[in-house]
């Protein structure tokens, strides 16, 4: 009985006014949908990023049960008949697998710009993973293939052929439609050139082949790399059969048992975690950020939600006198803030999707830069996040309608109430400055509380965006109180003019609607205004560090690494090579090894002291004691570490280390502590003699010449890059312009969030006097009557609008100060480690504070004219 | 769908590859063209060493088949083979392995390949018999016993740890271990032979443990090429008589249907003495392989004479179970091989058999 009177009073009551004011439906509708829609696509983005690590191997061998590795360095392949001795008669296939990365050849141009195309070269033996049971079509898979340059005849011999083929590659079938026969990668310091041999060919169970992916035969990769005899894991698979699961568990133990110190055990599984747990921190934060537009529409929503209850109490009266209970009233106007929530969740969900396909793009570049190569391009929706945004949508239109709706249940039944009289929205509390300034102080105090330390590594913020919450919610309320005194000040200007004075008798008493739309404004313009400092004071603190780390010339590295895990390396002889240039003065090195401490991954890098001490300035947080000697072999190694592995690993100076090397463990001694916005892993750094003795290894990653004065570095540039293609040579101005146009393409992301957040606030205030300007409508036609033109009432409502920006603008700025300061000392240095300095870009802060206050007045004038045109008896 | 790596394939068309027959002088040629040894008659073998690897020449293959008796009376057919086969330019050779398990009873049949380079996980030594493929394995752990421990299982479903004692001396079958294999005087091979070897090891059928006895048939080929042109394949049987006697047969087929002159019957008596005797191969029905398609002999009448009495034999062999067929995934050929039983004409059970049929699929082109 109930149930069908809120249907008939939901058809009759929310229906009917939805078709009379289609426009604020379709406004409010579009916010929410926006709110929903920033948010799943953020999602989205973030899944597919982590999703792209891929574990290359699943694609050619299904699923391994367990993968071992050494803890550092490479593997020798002398363990493998150890291994299959070990394994005896279990059925067991033991697959070697060397990884090594690699990128397309820079195109005329580019100049060595980071982020072209990298592909992951797979060295399996190609016989071998015939025999799992997932492959294919045995090993004509791979060596059978019938290209262009073979006829089709003769296939044993061709077979033979194919497999004693030089070098040749197998490439994913979505690396190009029509596979080319030859393809050119950066390996190194070289361009190589190799044989298209065919497509990988897949399993019709097994995962996608990701376009990225190569694959070539084990033998030919390790002498390609020159790595005979190396390599970089070995994953093992349990032929399948009813003790499976117990073999698997007697494999692992075996396997712990015979590595020792000699290799890691881990599964598959455990691998994509940690690439997980690697970006956590940052995927969380957006997240977050990614909630902002939907907090602006949480207030939006409950303003036109309570707008409406204002308006209609005179029929909610009549119901109410015609018996309608209580309860009724409230399941009907819950109803529809739900079906509002339902109609802009699938919108936004939709929306969202759309969104996805461009926002996974700018957070798979960040994922590359800062984490690991990705090669993700599109996102999909599962029904599973479908629902997600649309039961989002939903709550976040009931929790904003759960006021109105009571307020509306609570409307007495005698009492039909003059229209303009609305009462003041939300509860008394909410306005009270009182609970704004508890609110603050709150947020004061919680800005000292730890981050939460996450599983696996890092700390994520919680009390930081606590802080933040409560800053946004007790500065909306404080920002509403600033109404009235900037009605006062623009009094002084606008006495004699009429729409003035109209405009500005609202603000001095300033209604509920008045201040929700502030308080939203304010909101958003805080948060865009946090991030501009933010990025701004970033930008800032790269440029001076960059300013000071970088002195060199040229940097040169292999063209090969594209990505933030790409291994390549410049063998030793070449960076003699480079180092012995008649033009070069002085030259280092920089070695880096990715290690494992703790179970978390970091770096161990080696460089030269003695030229670093001469011709660098390293950033110091914490600097070595004068005199500390880099070089000596008695004791533990003396190290410095950068900041972020001082927050991730909680070790800092006078701390000791111990690191896995390929030729066991070496204790460290941290000695100081230097700043380092290029890694977010941390990363540990002695001389490198140390770690040529400890890895047996003399190539290195990247070279550093500083050049006699008076070469033009450009010219030297040139001549190298001629000598060593495979090289990626930049000059000192490149490699700036570089770092920080990675940096700032970081953080484009988490901008254009802000942005969509202010830009649901504008569509918030024109919702807002539109609202506003149907509840005067008495005094619209008074103020008509008294010969008050349109365009004098849309400027009297676009006094009022900027009135009400400016307001928010000044409330926001000031908030923005606040929350700079938390995102810059809280929220960053708990989730990344980075101290950054307070840097403020006034420029962009002076913008948006008129952008948005401009955008106000057009908005507000615009629905000034509609509300001139508004007849006293329209229905709303 | 292109299955071209055709590990047999490889084999049978290095006939085509092979030099024109030089047949007027009827001597095999040393070395192939490739360069790959050429079995000669008249070959000295010496023991243990010949027992082991010969990576002079293109093919060779350790073969064991045979019947399993578990305590309880389960009867299982097994066959375990070690192929290696050398790249055509000599530079390496590729090992191929297939097992086998016939549960008789249930007539679940299982089976597995395994290809492997030669290298770590797959290995042929030169000086003693010790093969491996995986975690497959056969050694000769005895060289004067010439005590053999194979090792071996499909996937997870089923594993065998077997201790091998010959149980009648070594066979040499052709002339003293030269087999011809046709016209081609380089299609033949040294055919060394355990006709009956006594077994008794572990069994893992599932999850169950059982401890089983049986004999073994065990084949070492060695050959660089071993059909000749026009030939398609071969029928082969292996038979152990209640009475210690055994019968090797192999019937080459010719691309009409009829078999080359060079078929053989060969008696092994009890005391591990040859004696080749005609035969003639009667097809009495034939069954059809739902994967491959292909239709091969079931029950096969063999009739041949004795030669201990001169007397005509009949004998019936008949699968223990139909569908007993590699599907040939790794190596490209499928083939039927298969435990059987034998009969003699009165229907009377008198032994048991292993027959091998090849070149019956119909992707098999050559």
């Amino acid at each position: 009985m109930s149930t069908a009177l809120v249907t008939t009073l939901l058809h009759r009551v929310i229906l009917r006014q939805w078709r009379l004011a289609p426009r604020a439906t379709l406004l409010l509708t579009g916010i929410l949908a926006l709110g929903v829609a920033v948010y799943v696509s953020i999602r989205l983005a973030n899944r597919a990023a982590v999703a792209s690590f891929t574990h290359f191997t699943d694609t050619l061998t299904g699923q391994s049960d367990w993968i071992i590795q050494a803890p550092a360095g490479a593997l020798a392949e002398s363990v493998l008949p150890e291994l299959r001795r070990a394994l005896g008669a279990r059925p067991v296939h033991v697959i070697p697998v060397l990884e090594a990365t690699a990128a397309a050849p820079a195109a005329g141009g580019d100049g060595g710009r980071f982020g072209r195309p990298s592909y992951t070269l797979l060295g399996v033996d190609l016989i071998g993973v015939s025999n799992l049971a997932r492959s294919p079509d045995g090993v004509g898979a791979y060596y059978g293939q019938s290209t262009p340059d073979r006829a089709d005849s003769a296939e044993a011999a061709d077979f033979w052929a194919a497999l004693r083929a030089g070098p040749q590659v197998w490439i994913s079938p979505e690396f190009a439609p029509t596979p080319p026969r030859q393809l050119s990668i950066v390996l190194d310091e070289r361009v190589v050139e190799l044989r298209v041999a065919g497509v990988i060919p897949s399993a019709p169970e097994a995962p996608r082949v990701p376009a990225n992916l190569m694959v070539m035969d084990l033998a030919s990769l390790q002498r390609l790399t020159g790595k005979e005899g190396w390599i970089d894991r070995i994953e093992f698979i349990v032929e399948a059969g009813p003790r499976q699961a117990e073999q698997r568990a007697e494999l692992a133990a075996l396997l712990a048992e015979l590595g020792r110190d000699r290799w890691s055990l881990s599964s598959p599984g455990a691998r994509r975690e940690s690439a997980e747990v690697m970006t956590r921190a940052f995927r969380l934060n957006l997240t977050v950020l990614s909630l902002i537009a939907l907090l602006v529409g949480l207030y939006l929503i409950f303003q036109a939600l309570d707008g409406a209850v204002v308006r209609r109490r005179g029929e909610i009266a009549v119901l109410r006198s015609l018996g309608v209970e209580e309860s009724t009233i409230r399941q009907v106007w819950l109803a529809e803030a739900a079906v509002l929530g339902l109609v802009g969740g699938t919108l936004g969900v939709a929306l969202g999707w759309l969104g996805a396909q461009v926002s996974v793009r700018a957070v798979g570049q960040t994922v590359n830069a800062l984490y690991f190569g990705t090669t993700v391009n599109q996102a999909n929706l599962s029904v599973s996040e479908a629902l997600l945004g649309i039961v989002l949508g939903v709550v976040t239109s009931v929790a904003a309608g759960w006021w109105p709706a009571s307020a509306a249940a609570r409307t007495p039944p005698a009492q039909v109430l003059h229209r303009g009289s609305a009462p003041a929205v939300g509860a008394r509390w909410a306005r009270s400055p009182m609970i704004a300034g508890g609110c603050l102080l709150l947020a004061v105090a919680c800005a000292q509380l730890p981050g939460f330390p996450l599983p696996g590594g890092g700390r994520f913020p919680v009390a930081g965006y606590a802080v933040a919450f409560l800053a946004i919610f007790g500065g909306g309320i404080l920002c509403s109180h600033l109404l009235a005194p900037v009605a006062r000040l623009a009094s002084a200007w606008g006495r004699r003019r009429a729409p003035a004075c109209v405009a500005l008798s609202h603000l001095r008493q300033p209604s509920g609607r008045h201040r929700l739309a502030a308080a939203a404004l304010h909101c958003a313009i805080g948060m865009t205004a946090g991030m501009a400092i933010l990025v701004g004071s970033f930008d800032q603190t790269v440029r001076n560090w960059v300013q000071r780390t970088l002195q060199a010339d040229l940097y040169i590295a292999s063209d090969g690494a594209q990505t933030a895990n790409a291994q390549n390396r410049i063998s030793a002889d070449a960076a003699a090579a480079l180092a012995a240039h008649p033009t070069v003065a002085a030259a280092n090195v920089l070695v880096a090894w990715r290690i494992e401490l703790d179970g978390r991954p970091t770096v161990l890098s080696g460089t030269d002291f003695a030229v670093l001490q001469a011709h660098m300035d390293l950033p110091w947080i914490d600097p070595p004691p004068a005199g500390t000697a880099f070089i000596g072999k008695e004791g533990p190694t003396p190290v410095v570490v950068s900041e972020s592995f001082t927050e991730r690993f909680d070790r800092r100076s006078g701390d000791s280390v111990r690191v896995t090397t390929s030729t066991g463990s070496r204790d460290l001694q941290i000695v100081g502590v230097f700043a380092d916005y290029g890694n977010e892993q941390g990363s540990i750094l002695l001389d490198r003699s140390h770690l040529v003795d400890w890895f047996r290894d003399t190539s290195v990653t990247s070279v550093s010449l500083w050049l006699q004065p008076g070469v033009d570095a450009d010219t030297v540039r040139a001549d190298l890059l001629a000598q060593y293609p495979g090289l990626s040579v930049l000059t000192n101005s490149r490699l700036r312009a570089e770092i920080l146009r990675i940096f700032r393409q970081t953080f484009a992301i988490t901008y254009a969030l802000e942005i969509i957040g202010v830009l649901v606030a504008v569509i918030g205030l024109v919702l807002t006097l539109t609202s506003v300007l149907l509840d005067r409508r008495d005094e619209l036609t008074t103020l008509r009557a008294l010969g008050f033109s349109r365009h004098e009432i849309a400027v009297a409502t676009a006094i009022e609008g900027t009135a009400l920006s400016a307001a928010a603008v000044a409330g926001g700025l000031a908030l923005s100060l606040g929350l700079g300061w938390l995102l810059i000392h809280v929220i960053n240095k708990q989730s990344f480690g980075w101290t950054l300095g307070f840097a403020l870009p006034w420029g962009q802060l002076a913008a948006l504070g008129l952008l948005v206050t401009l955008a106000g007045a057009a908005v507000s004038y615009g629905v000034g004219r509609w509300g001139a045109n508004l007849p006293a008896d329209q229905e709303a | 769908m292109k299955r071209t790596l055709l590990f047999f394939l490889g084999i049978l068309l290095a006939v085509t590859g092979a030099a024109p027959s030089r047949a007027q002088s009827d001597l095999p040629p040393l070395t192939t063209p490739e360069g790959f040894a050429v079995p000669q008659p008249g070959h000295v073998f010496s023991f243990p060493r010949d027992h082991a690897a010969h990576p002079e020449f293109r093919i060779e293959w350790w073969y064991i088949t045979g019947h399993l008796y578990a305590a309880d009376g389960r009867r299982f057919g097994l066959q375990a083979t070690f192929f290696r086969t050398a790249a055509p330019d000599r530079s390496g050779d590729l090992h191929l392995a297939h097992m086998a398990l016939l549960d008789v009873t249930t007539g679940h049949f299982l089976h597995q390949e395994r290809l492997n380079r030669e290298g770590w996980d797959a290995r042929a030594a030169v000086d003693r018999l010790d093969v491996a493929n995986g975690p497959w394995g056969l050694q000769m752990t005895e060289p004067v016993t010439e005590q053999m421990l194979l090792r071996g299982g499909i996937r997870g479903e089923a594993s065998f740890t077997l201790e091998l004692t010959p149980s009648k001396p070594l066979v040499r079958f052709g002339e003293n271990g030269y087999s011809r294999k046709g016209a081609d005087p380089t299609a033949a091979s040294y055919y060394l032979t355990f006709p009956r070897i006594a077994t008794r090891g572990d069994l893992v059928v599932g999850t169950e443990n059982l401890t089983v006895t049986g004999e073994l048939w065990m084949d070492h080929e060695i050959s660089s090429s071993q059909l000749s042109a026009g030939q398609v394949g071969w029928d082969w049987i292996s038979v152990h008589f209640t009475d210690q006697r055994e019968i090797m047969l192999y019937r080459l087929r010719r691309s009409d249907g009829s078999a080359d002159p060079a078929s053989t019957l060969t008696w092994v008596d009890a005391d591990g003495r040859t004696q080749v005797a005609p035969f003639t191969w009667t097809v009495q029905s034939t069954w059809k392989s739902a994967k491959t398609g292909a239709v091969y002999p079931s029950k096969v009448k063999v009739v041949t004479t004795d030669p201990a009495t001169g007397a005509s034999v009949v004998l019936f062999i008949e699968p223990l179970a139909e569908s007993q067929e590699l599907t040939g995934e790794l190596g490209g050929v499928p083939y039927w091989e298969g435990a059987c039983r034998v009969r003699d004409a009165s229907g009377r059970e008198i032994g048991s058999a292993f027959m091998e049929l090849t070149g019956y699929a119909k992707d098999l082109k050559i």
